[in-house]
């Protein structure tokens, strides 16, 4: 399977800010890239640059097979952070006029409009002044006419901020159909869930760096996995427990106390549990919690990230 | 060239189907039309004055002064109706004023009915006579002239029979005036008619049309683009298009409104001027045909229109309020002044030093080129004028690109140094 986007050493400065820093990575065609990292970390001129609406001081990229990406824009659909349309345009005008910029003559663009509004059950307000829509159908539509020309790679920056969470579950949906339908999607975000469940690979950023490159397994497998026990025993048994570390306790009801820990790398929960019923602790609740993207992310780079 | 024309039609009809489009296309025809109409049709309506005149002379001035009123001014109308001065005889033209004047104030009314509208009282004064003009509107100058004329002339006439003189001969030394005619080698038939003076007055109203072409494509330009900024929908335009044609698209689209508007002024002008005067049409058109003067006007105002557009279009990029670019077309707006305080004076003097120097003022160039038309500048001028012109506008174009995506992807305040910067900064941001 052929590279969509290939980013090799690429770096953008300004003045004496170094915005990214040496980034390299590379996605393969019909793949769900999250584009990772807090505010602040690049995502947006990375973006900007694979758009090619910005240049990059050192290092290039290559956007499906060409390294000018304004020579491949009829095939990239592209849905900015901060989104705006024209208020007083209808979203059938709006979308076949952005449809017409990507190449679409202008009947076949207002045909798929009406079709995409329709479907997304906008049918009823496709003639109306976009300023008269509620900001969610607004976003709806502009999202429609970053796709509306059937883009083989789509970008789209930050796309779940401000949907609600009927709109983020039907975003991802349409995500993981535009990759059923062979297009290549990268999005940036810095909510790590929608990544967790959407994402074939995901390139984690902090500060301008790249800290991880992978799937999301391999992000969670850098974060140690964490046992969860509650029961009435006094914490400091724990200690001598095998394989566990950074142990924490908390005191909840009747005299009850929860305590996390990590779990060591290559240690088993099933030695943790034999250990705590040789003992003879009261266990009221034993968990194995998997690692989350976030808890890969704050690992990886030492810095907090949204967790909504 | 596609996207350019689609971004130009997206532009052009924003505009069009705005409230202020059609505002602004009808707003001057019908004002220009009820300045003209409205004095017309208020005098239609009006009534005819009636005029009491009450004689102390004994000359007969009352019935000079019924003939002068009686004839047609203003509107096919007599300027008045002399009517019997009600309650006459009086004892002093004092008697007549006082009792004349409840009549005027509207008190009372003619013995026919009606209401008298103003009183002539004409009494001796040494060796010629004094009219007292007594008026219900204090601004009723226009019939007060025409009393005072005729019985002035009545008055020279009389004096001259007592003198024994024929009263035709003041006529006659009247009507002597020397025949005053102008001649100027730039006249085509030697002498000047006022179709030789219809190039200066072309001049002067191209360079005033591409005046006001630019103010007002200038407000569109830049509170379009500023608009696209704030909404951010400039960031998705550039990911389709590129600058050239994003800026290209939105300066034809705003020349088209601009266009669309002075076109149906212009024949709005040139039908009402059909209808008054309709061989001035002719000679306009003779003045556009002759001297090259189509592609003279042509080539200013393409090159005017651009250059002045170019800028804008740069300058909105780096606005996200309507305050930043008002800091900005305050400046733009002294500078837009200059010419239009010298324009004016290229009419009686187009080949003055001063004009002159101010036509190699970029900025100034194609006003004061339009507006020196009537001079036929020599070939050299309009050539290195217009050179001048375009490479001004391509070294903004030049500088623009850059400046247009840094500004259109910047955020925040205007920022004077980022603007000047990437002005200065050729490469790409």
């Amino acid at each position: 399977m052929e590279a969509a986007l290939v980013v090799d050493g690429v770096t953008k400065r300004y003045g004496a800010f170094t915005a990214v820093d040496d980034l390299s990575f590379t996605v393969r065609t019909g793949k769900i890239l999250g584009f990772l990292g807090p505010n602040g970390a690049g995502k947006t001129t990375t973006v900007r640059m694979l758009l090619g609406l910005i240049s990059p001081t050192a290092g290039q990229v290559s956007v499906l097979g060409e390294t000018d990406p304004a020579k491949v824009r009829d095939r990239i659909g592209f849905l900015p952070e901060e989104r705006g349309l024209y208020r007083r345009m209808t979203p059938v005008n709006a979308i076949a006029f952005l449809a017409s910029l990507k190449g679409l003559p202008s009947a076949e663009g207002r045909r798929r409009a009406r079709a995409l509004l329709q479907s997304q059950d906008l049918g009823e307000f496709m003639n109306r002044p976009i300023r008269s829509l509620s900001k969610g159908m607004a976003q709806k539509v502009q999202l429609l006419s970053a796709l509306v020309h059937e883009p083989d790679l789509v970008i789209l920056d930050e796309p779940f901020s401000g949907l609600d969470p009927a709109n983020q579950q039907a975003l991802e949906d349409l995500i993981r159909g535009l990759a059923r339908r062979g297009a290549t999607v990268i999005f940036s975000t810095h909510v790590m869930q929608h990544a967790e469940r959407l994402c074939d690979q995901v390139v984690l950023m902090a500060r301008g760096r790249k800290v991880f490159d992978g799937t999301v397994e391999t992000a969670r497998a850098a974060a140690p996995r964490t046992l969860l026990l509650e029961g009435r025993f006094d914490a400091s048994a724990l200690d001598e427990m095998p394989g566990v570390a950074e142990l924490t306790a908390a005191t909840i009801e009747d005299g009850a106390i929860r305590v996390t820990a990590a779990l060591k790398k290559g240690a088993s929960s099933q030695d943790a549990l034999r250990d705590a019923f040789a003992r003879g602790l009261d266990i009221l609740r034993f968990e194995l919690r998997e690692p989350h993207l976030h808890d890969a992310f704050l690992v990886l780079t030492g810095e907090e990230v949204s967790d909504q | 060239m596609i996207r350019l024309l689609r971004i130009a039609r997206r532009e052009y009809l924003a505009y069009v189907r705005t409230f202020g489009f059609w505002l602004s296309l009808l707003l001057l025809p019908v004002g220009l039309s009820t300045i003209v109409i409205a004095p017309m049709a208020m005098m239609r309506s009006s009534p005819t004055p009636r005029v009491a005149v009450v004689d102390f002379t004994g000359d007969n001035l009352p019935a000079i002064v019924g003939r002068a009123i009686a004839q047609r001014g203003d509107g096919d109308k007599p300027r008045g109706i002399e009517v019997d001065a009600p309650g006459r005889p009086f004892a002093s033209a004092a008697d007549a004023s006082a009792r004349l004047k409840p009549f005027l104030q509207g008190d009372r009314t003619l013995p026919g009915g009606g209401r008298l509208d103003a009183v002539v009282i004409i009494r001796p004064a040494g060796d010629t006579v004094a009219i007292d003009f007594w008026s219900r509107n204090v601004a009723a100058g226009n019939l007060e002239h025409v009393i005072s004329d005729a019985v002035t002339s009545e008055v020279r006439r009389a004096r001259l029979r007592t003198m024994g003189l024929d009263p035709g001969a003041l006529d006659r030394v009247e009507a002597l005036s020397p025949v005053v005619s102008d001649f100027s080698p730039k006249a085509a038939a030697g002498k000047v008619a006022f179709k030789d003076r219809l190039p200066g007055l072309a001049g002067l109203g191209m360079g005033m049309l591409l005046w006001m072409v630019v103010l007002t494509g200038a407000g569109m330009l830049l509170n379009s683009v500023m608009e696209e900024k704030t909404s951010r929908i400039l960031e998705v335009l550039l990911s389709s298009a590129s600058v050239p044609q994003i800026m290209g698209g939105k300066i034809l689209g705003v020349a088209a409104v601009t266009g669309t508007i002075l076109a149906f002024w212009m024949t709005i002008a040139t039908l009402l001027i059909a209808l008054t005067s309709p061989g001035v049409v002719g000679d306009l058109v003779g003045v556009f045909a002759s001297h090259g003067r189509w592609a003279y006007f042509a080539l200013y105002f393409a090159g005017g229109y651009l250059m002045f557009a170019t800028l804008y279009v740069t300058m909105g990029a780096f606005c996200e309020t309507s305050r930043e670019a008002q800091t900005l077309m305050g400046p733009m707006m002294i500078v837009m002044s200059v010419p239009l305080l010298f324009m004016s004076q290229a009419l009686q003097h187009p080949d003055a030093p001063l004009l002159r120097t101010l036509t190699w003022v970029p900025l100034f160039t194609p006003f004061m080129m339009a507006a020196r038309a009537a001079s036929d500048p020599p070939l050299w001028e309009i050539l290195a004028t217009g050179a001048m012109m375009f490479a001004i506008t391509g070294f903004e174009l030049w500088v623009a690109v850059p400046a247009f995506k840094s500004g259109a992807l910047a955020t925040g305040r205007f920022d004077p140094r980022l603007f000047f910067a990437s002005l200065t900064r050729r490469r790409a941001p």
